[in-house]
């Protein structure tokens, strides 16, 4: 055991030029093993690195005109949007609210919780995501359960008679608003 | 004695000694060396070395191609040009495992060659017959990989391995039904080739190898406790990690400079396609022109069958009791077929590469099959369009007066349209990879609706080949008509 140690601390280099050699012959190949690991290593790592999507303008989506909006309770509609999926561009069917009361103002039917889909209850006036019991106001607004935000609005505008919306998502159980892409 | 040794490796080599004491590398390395050669010798010995290297090289990458690659006729094309042309470094990481494959036949053969001059088959009979398979695994490794890009390439390829498999006697047509999934190259046969690329193969690579370690003991093993022996290892183990090294840096550069192989998804592929096989097997299609068709597949799937086995009966028919008998081969004789082996595969390889580049017209095309391969290469990335509305042209508009009805929408195909042809040219016309899409067909020469009832009753006149074959008898005037007038109106997206 002392041996090791003391093999340790002193320098074999200038004691002994062909020792030294030696090791350094013996170090080699681990190091030639380490270098081609790296370089690989490298690549793996920019190959893995997870996806960032260059962000862009959402497209405006057509719901509906404007002359078929008109109910007392929010309605549901759903909006084709494009998204990137990886090596593809896939259409997505996603639902979305419309409140016809408020000015068209258009909501993600997305509970900001665990991502499942709220739905409208006449009994409570509200909105009410039955995976984990989240409830929310006719406007939206967070009222109880864990969701840790209310329903997250979404762009509208009209154009042509034609009411559009801008779909987005947004990360889930933040309190703030975060948008994935 | 043992103490004494072992002492002397604390103080000397740190790592080696480290290793000697925690792990069972140095068991393993002692049951790869039979004999201790020194000078050139023991670098012509750094084969296996590079083997180790290049195998190792072909797990890691095939593992990060297998993060995007997906096995469907469907997406592959679409995530191998993914790879190519989105992700960082993806392009080396699929050169290094495209060329890598080559470079490990090339490396297992000289490692054979090497053994074979050594004689090593007559003293350590197991790394020979072990080292045969392994070469035979990894050309059926390279094989199946060949399809996975599903360019034409890959798609014709695939086309000749099933009329090779097709030649095996008696059980040729079970095994090209069983190898295809079916009875015509599909998307089953993609992820079939799949299946055995990246799980059979690779798993019985792994076996070998570890069988070859840890399994089988043979019997001259060298005693071990000496400390020349020691120091001889240190040695041979610098020289294995300097060649593995070299050989690296060597296939790192290539790849860089040079990535796989890539064209056009295979519906997109020029008449008069010609498929070429890797390097590795140029040989074998060099020796199917010689040859008449109809033993020629027999012949492909046997010769290289007959070759693996007479080389790994070697340590048998030289073993001592043979030695006696009257047709005991000699040495001499072994030496002899060995190199007229080697001989007549290098000889077929060059005579391929001489031929394609001698003869004007194959020279012609396989330059403007290279052109379309760069040009697909310096075209952005298309993304796959997925989703539930796949074929939807427009979102659903619900303003203002409906739109005028059309006579013939292309949202609607004709009934004969879905019978008949939806299978390989899609539901609505998008195409079935690797079959051609009929979107935007009548912006081509030569594909008027009168054109396109031609072509159903003939399509040999309209220089369209196999599968697509002639529906003059299998549809009515009618059908015809109603499906040129639907095919007419189909627009691209």
């Amino acid at each position: 055991m002392p041996d090791k140690a003391t093999s340790k601390t002193s320098p074999t280099k200038t004691k002994h030029p062909d020792k030294s050699r030696r090791k350094f012959l013996s170090l080699l190949p681990f190091g030639i093993f380490a270098g081609m690991a790296g370089a690989v290593a490298a690549a793996a790592f920019r190959f893995l690195r997870p996806a960032t999507i260059a962000r862009q303008e959402a497209k405006w989506l057509d719901v509906a005109p404007i002359s078929e909006l008109k109910s007392d309770k929010p309605i549901l509609r759903t909006v084709l949007a494009e998204r990137h999926d990886g090596w593809a561009t896939t259409l997505e069917e996603q639902q979305i609210f419309i409140l016809p009361k408020q000015n068209n103002q258009a909501l993600s039917a997305v509970c900001p919780h665990e991502g499942c889909n709220v739905s409208w209850r006449d009994e409570t006036n509200g909105f009410f995501c039955a995976c984990h019991d989240s409830s929310f106001a006719a406007d939206g607004a967070r009222l109880n359960g864990p969701s840790p935000r209310g329903l997250d609005p979404l762009a509208s505008r009209e154009q042509d008679g034609v009411l559009q919306v801008q779909h987005q998502s947004f990360i889930n159980n933040t309190e703030e608003r975060i948008p994935r892409a | 004695m043992t103490e004494k040794l072992e002492s002397d490796e604390k103080q000397d080599d740190g790592g080696r000694g480290w290793l000697a004491r925690w792990t069972r590398l140095p068991e393993v390395e002692r049951a790869l060396f039979d004999e201790r050669p020194v000078g050139l010798s023991a670098w012509a010995r750094t084969t296996a070395g590079i083997v180790c290297m290049l195998i190792a090289l072909q797990v890691v990458t095939g593992v990060l191609l297998a993060f995007y690659y997906v096995s469907s006729g469907e997406s592959a094309h679409t995530t191998v040009a993914y790879i190519e042309k989105v992700l960082p470094a993806g392009s080396w990481i699929r050169a290094l495992h495209h060329t890598g494959s080559q470079w490990l036949t090339v490396f297992l053969i000289l490692h054979l060659a090497q053994m074979f001059w050594r004689a090593s088959y007559r003293r350590r009979p197991v790394a020979w017959m072990a080292t045969i398979l392994l070469l035979a695994l990894v050309l059926a490794g390279g094989a199946t990989g060949y399809s996975l890009p599903w360019d034409a390439r890959a798609f014709f390829g695939t086309r000749v391995a099933e009329g090779i498999a097709g030649g095996l006697p008696l059980v040729g047509n079970a095994t090209r039904q069983w190898l295809l999934g079916g009875t015509e190259v599909s998307t089953l046969t993609l992820s079939r080739f799949y299946a055995l690329h990246v799980f059979i193969t690779p798993a019985l690579i792994l076996l070998v190898i570890a069988a070859r370690l840890f399994v089988f003991r043979e019997a001259d093993s060298l005693k071990t406790n000496d400390v020349t022996d020691a120091s001889w290892q240190r040695a041979q183990l610098t020289r294995q990690a300097c060649a593995a090294g070299l050989v690296f840096l060597a296939l790192a550069l290539c790849a860089m400079k040079f990535p796989a192989p890539l064209g056009p998804v295979a519906s997109e592929a020029a008449p008069g396609y010609l498929p070429r096989p890797g390097a590795q097997f140029l040989w074998l299609f060099q020796m199917l022109k010689y040859l008449p068709g109809s033993i020629a597949s027999t012949i492909a799937m046997m010769l290289p069958g007959l070759i693996f086995i007479s080389l790994a009966s070697l340590p048998i028919i030289e073993a001592r009791r043979f030695r006696k008998s009257a047709v005991y081969p000699a040495r001499k004789a072994s030496i002899v077929l060995f190199a007229l082996g080697c001989a007549f595969i290098v000889a077929m390889t060059v005579i391929a590469y001489v031929g394609d580049a001698r003869d004007p017209h194959v020279r012609e095309q396989l330059a403007r099959q290279a052109a379309d391969e760069a040009a697909f290469r310096a075209e952005p990335f298309a993304p796959q369009r997925t989703g539930a509305n796949e074929t939807l042209t427009t979102p659903p508009v619900t303003s203002g007066s409906p739109a005028a009805k059309q006579p013939v929408s292309q949202d609607s195909p004709p009934a004969s349209y879905t019978a008949q042809c939806a299978n390989c040219h899609g539901t609505h016309g998008q195409g079935v990879k690797p079959f051609p899409k009929l979107l935007g067909v009548s912006a081509k020469p030569r594909r008027t609706f009168d054109d396109i009832i031609g072509l159903l009753n003939n399509p040999v006149a309209y220089n369209i080949e196999p599968p697509m074959k002639s529906f003059a008898t299998k549809l009515t005037d009618e059908e015809k008509r109603e499906i040129a007038e639907w095919v007419v109106i189909l627009k691209k997206k």
